[in-house]
């Protein structure tokens, strides 16, 4: 039974392979293929979720092992990377619960998505998309889990740009997948750490010996891997992006954002419970991120005015709900929490944009007549009683996306600026440019000059002339201070020295302002904290 | 170390040669053409050959090995040999070659043969430099390449800077030679030293040998830095890295695709820069990995800032040269098999991205960003590709890149652990330059009349892309494929650095 577990990602990414070979080459293409793209991406991921329910079955009658390894996927000295699955307990629980969510989804969008442009592009990425999302869930190691990972925030990124001709979508998805790009390089962090000190990226193992790490270690490889469960599940100081990610079509959302990719993180923690659990300090910052989230999507949630937010701000705090029940040790809770919000969450995103068919025709008038009624509004603020600044504050959602531009986007902008002048203007100066090879005479005046005969460039001079050790000794000191003299002082005040000093300190002053400027200062922290380690 | 039954490296070198005389002798331009398609593809079946003839098992150092003596009177032989290091660059050299002909099929107007010929001279020369054992046979190589890049940047180069562009290669090139020279000069008088000889009659220039002579410790790090210093100028590696913008903005696309292809300065720091002056190798394997950081983050950020393709992917090179130099200076198994494979890896990455900037430069006359926008809508298939190198240049799953930049980040982090914060840095803003531009480049709205009338990939384009796109995704789901054909040579590589009698002495005092 246990070697079904590489059909159920494989299957949705040999839908994808198809699908997208088919549609780049035009033998899938317009609206009389659509039926083909349905099929294939519809009965693929049906096959997957089968699939999982059976090995699900299994699991729960004894016939699996827990773990079925298909072979190497990398070899390099001790790093020995395998494809191998967990074929048992939380893991394919999961695994059946997303693929069966998939599949709905999948279904939901062969009708929704019709007639749309890009049609055959949404079920290749969705398909894609479910293929990740399996790997994630069910890979042995943490590489596999790490590529489920990656390529999901890919098709995320994908997704969020649906709609490319619109520039705001592409800016949207592209600030969405760079930021979820640094919670990849903490996860790849935190692999790496395992590896340096367990030795193994395999779950099991890592897990397994967890024991035998020091706290400080443990804290290590925990806070690494939280960090990149805060960066997939939005949580602080994340959340931003979950918002700007409402971009692509509803039943995107739906999986990405409500039922399935976000909730990577809170699995990622519940996988690595045992780290959590040889680090106290982890699971301390676990839970107060997760508590802050919690208190801050539910106030910002408070004043969105469009459903898509408003669900989106709920997500982020329940998410944020999950990461305090791990990081207070009631993982059981957290896991069933997890598949509850996902399903529940999923119906809601599916069925939002039929929200104002659903709903009696009169609502609109009549909340609106509420709303507008003066005595009403105030009684609102009344009960809720809340001061104003967190109504502005919920309003603005907390300026995080203008604390992240004014932290990190803009200093390294600006760094990158300052770096590409410095590249342009000085090094390629100093290494660059080709220079004329002839030494050419300055001045009409200077070539009169020679002419005449003065010798205005002949250094010997002949006035100090001895014999013997000590007079050449003198001769030869004398020669070179008068170098010097002439060089240097004589001529360097005659023409434009004051100037070059001049200019000099004004470069130096222009230097020291802009290195005194804080992102040079944090910078000089960084590499100074760098260079102590 | 026996001679092979039959000179197959020495044909591998020759026959591009050949190709590009009887290109150069033909009259007709279009029989030219096909005769340099020809060359190109027997010579890429050759290198297939040289590969099946390779055996990946240990104990076998350098193989295929043709010696013939040159001059005599210095001791300077015609050496040739593979091992697990150079043996995948020659196909993956070959099949560069032959997609910048292919890419360059219509787009070379006047002077079409000579074009044609240079280029097959240039993949000849590139070829004999991977293959060559002999110290000066392999700067003859080294300094070849220059004439047929100083004609091909020079002649058809497409900025209107082309000519101080060439000279500025040539000039940057001829730098780095003269340590190269240098250090060889030393490493060949140092073996007549310890043998006991005269200078002229018992200097050595082979590599094998001078593996086996042993270097004094004061010559030690004067020849790793003369070497580091003549291969740093073509790798490159800040602050030698100017020419490339420059080459990437003049020079022809085909050419810029084989310059930032092929990072032969990395492949001579592998080579030679480090088994030949071991000690001080490892004793500065420090600096090493600091320069190679600095190049990552600082030609990262200023890819960041640039509005140009083809400026953009020069500095992208630069960076991800900057990786590798990271990966070389950790000295680990996964630090030396990730840099080949990363390596490897460009030349299909970088040189089809530079491929498809031509096609957009020979379509529209320009890469700079203000003149693009949109492209998505107008050429779907060339902006796919794009899409994948891009993402294969970024890392992403799936792709070649990302086994390589696994490898190398998890060896920085057994070795130098604050380097690999400087590498996971450079992972990221990879991602931020690479989709900013595609964001203002290829999304959006289509704002330029003339994008609108553009064409997307011709059936060759489309064919050539393919290739590429298929030998990427192939390496990304099977990397074992490269790494147990460099194995047993990197084992070997990094034993010969690791367990020298000096060091052991040196820690046991410690």
């Amino acid at each position: 039974m246990d070697a079904l577990v590489i059909l159920i990602p494989l299957m949705p990414l040999a839908a994808a392979a198809a699908i997208g070979m088919g549609h780049l080459f035009g033998v899938i293409s317009g609206e009389t293929d659509e039926s083909i793209t349905a099929d294939i991406a519809g009965w693929t991921i049906s096959m997957s979720s089968l699939l999982a329910l059976t090995l699900l079955g299994a699991g729960l009658l004894g016939k699996n092992t827990g773990f079925y390894t298909v072979g190497h996927w990398l070899n390099s000295d001790t790093l020995d990377i395998q494809i191998n699955f967990i074929t048992g307990g939380f893991n394919v629980r999961l695994a059946a619960l997303f693929s069966v969510l998939l599949a709905i989804v999948t279904h939901f969008s062969v009708n929704y998505m019709h007639r749309e442009a890009g049609y055959h592009r949404f079920f290749f990425i969705l398909s894609l998309f479910s293929s990740a999302m399996l790997l994630l869930v069910l890979s042995g190691n943490a590489v596999g889990t790490f590529i489920g990972w990656e390529v999901a925030g890919l098709c995320s990124y994908f997704l969020i740009a649906y709609a490319y001709d619109r520039p705001v979508a592409v800016a949207n998805a592209t600030r969405v997948f760079v930021t979820n790009r640094i919670g990849d390089a903490a996860f790849v962090l935190g692999a790496g750490l395992s590896y340096a000190w367990l030795d193994s990226v395999n779950w099991s193992n890592i897990n397994a010996v967890s024991a035998q790490l020091t706290p400080g270690q443990a804290t290590g490889i925990a806070l690494c891997f939280a960090v990149a469960a805060f960066a997939k599940s939005a949580q602080l100081p994340f959340t931003p992006w979950l918002a700007r990610a409402m971009e692509g079509p509803t039943p995107s959302s739906a999986v990405f954002y409500g039922a399935v990719m976000v909730h990577a993180g809170v699995y990622l923690l519940i996988l690595l419970r045992p780290i959590f659990e040889h680090a106290p300090l982890a699971m301390a910052v676990v839970a107060i991120v997760g508590l802050m989230t919690a208190v801050y999507g539910f106030v910002v949630g408070l004043t969105q005015t469009d459903v898509k937010s408003s669900l989106i701000f709920a997500t982020s705090g329940q998410l944020g709900l999950m990461f305090l029940e791990c990081g207070l040790g009631f993982w059981q809770l957290a896991g069933w929490h997890l598949c509850a919000h996902a399903v529940v969450r999923g119906y809601q995103f599916l069925t939002a944009p039929s929200l104002m068919h659903n709903v009696p025709s009169n609502y609109i008038e009549t909340s609106r007549r509420k709303v507008s009624a003066p005595a009403h509004a105030h009684r609102l603020r009344r009960v809720g009683d809340v001061p104003a600044w967190i109504y502005v504050a919920s309003l603005q959602r907390f300026w995080l996306d203008q604390i992240t531009d004014w932290a990190l986007v803009k200093p390294v902008r600006g760094l990158a600026h300052d770096l590409s002048y410095f590249d342009d203007h000085i090094v390629d100066r100093i290494m660059g440019i080709p220079a004329p090879a002839i030494r050419t005479i300055s001045s009409l005046a200077q070539m009169e000059e020679q002419m005449v005969g003065a010798q205005l460039d002949n250094d010997s001079d002949t006035f100090a002339q001895g014999s013997g050790l000590a007079g050449k000794l003198t001769e030869w000191m004398a020669a070179v201070l008068h170098w010097f003299e002439d060089r240097f002082v004589l001529r360097g005040i005659g023409k434009n020295a004051i100037n070059y000093g001049r200019e000099l300190g004004h470069i130096a002053n222009k230097f020291e302002q802009s290195v005194l400027r804080p992102r040079y200062l944090v910078l000089f922290v960084f590499i100074t904290l760098l260079v102590a380690f | 170390m026996s001679n092979a039954s039959f000179p197959v490296l020495s044909l591998v070198i020759l026959l591009p040669l050949l190709g590009a005389i009887a290109v150069a002798v033909t009259r007709n331009v279009r029989l030219a053409k096909n005769i340099a398609l020809l060359f190109a593809t027997l010579e890429l079946i050759a290198t297939g050959v040289v590969v099946q003839l390779f055996n990946a098992n240990p104990g076998n150092n350098f193989q295929l090995v043709e010696r013939y003596p040159w001059m005599p009177s210095l001791n300077i032989e015609y050496l040739l040999g593979v091992d697990g290091i150079s043996v995948l660059f020659l196909p993956m050299s070959a099949l560069l070659t032959l997609m910048a002909i292919i890419a360059s099929w219509n787009s070379v107007q006047y002077l079409t043969r000579f074009h044609f010929a240079l280029l097959l001279v240039l993949e000849g020369i590139t070829i004999g430099v991977f293959l060559a054992l002999d110290m000066a046979l392999f700067f003859l190589f080294w300094e070849l390449t220059l004439p047929p890049i100083f004609f091909l940047i020079g002649l058809w180069g497409i900025g209107s800077g082309r000519r101080s562009a060439a000279i500025k290669y040539t000039l940057f090139m001829l730098f780095g030679g003269v340590p190269l020279l240098f250090a060889t000069l030393i490493l060949a008088a140092n073996h007549a030293t310890v043998t006991g000889g005269s200078i002229p009659q018992d200097m050595a220039f082979s590599l094998p040998v001078l593996l086996e002579t042993p270097l004094p410790d004061n010559l030690q790090a004067l020849v790793f830095l003369l070497l580091l210093l003549g291969f740093a100028v073509k790798a490159p590696l800040v602050p030698f890295h100017t020419w490339l913008p420059t080459v990437a903005m003049e020079g022809p696309a085909q050419l810029t695709a084989v310059l930032t292809g092929l990072k032969l300065g990395a492949f001579g720091i592998i080579r030679f820069a480090m088994p030949l002056a071991p000690s001080a190798a490892v004793e500065y394997s420090w600096v090493l990995g600091i320069l190679g950081a600095i190049t990552l983050v600082y030609s990262a950020l200023i890819a960041l800032q640039q509005t140009n393709l083809r400026r953009l992917l020069a500095y992208a090179s630069i960076s991800h040269v900057g990786l590798v130099i990271v990966g070389i200076a950790s000295l680990n198994m996964q630090g030396i098999q990730g840099a080949i494979f990363q390596l490897l890896n460009f030349t299909m990455v970088a040189g089809s991205l530079m491929l498809v900037a031509g096609f957009i430069q020979h379509r529209l006359g320009s890469t700079e960003v203000i003149h693009l926008g949109g492209l998505a809508k107008v050429m779907p298939r060339l902006t796919c590709f794009y899409f994948l190198f891009a993402l294969a240049s970024i890392g992403v799953p799936g792709t070649s890149g990302f086994p390589a930049e696994l490898l190398l980040i998890v060896s920085t982090m057994l070795a130098h652990p604050s380097i690999s914060i400087a590498a996971l840095i450079g992972a990221i803003l990879s991602a931020a330059y690479m989709l900013s531009f595609t964001r203002r480049a290829f999304f959006g709205p289509v704002t330029q009349i003339g994008i609108k009338q553009m064409q997307d990939l011709r059936p060759r384009e489309l064919t050539l892309l393919c290739v590429s796109a298929l030998l990427i995704l192939g390496f990304g789901f099977f990397p074992n494929s490269v790494l147990k054909i460099n194995k047993a040579t990197a084992e070997a590589w990094l034993s010969r650095l690791m367990d020298q009698p000096v060091l052991v002495s040196k820690a046991k005092q410690g």
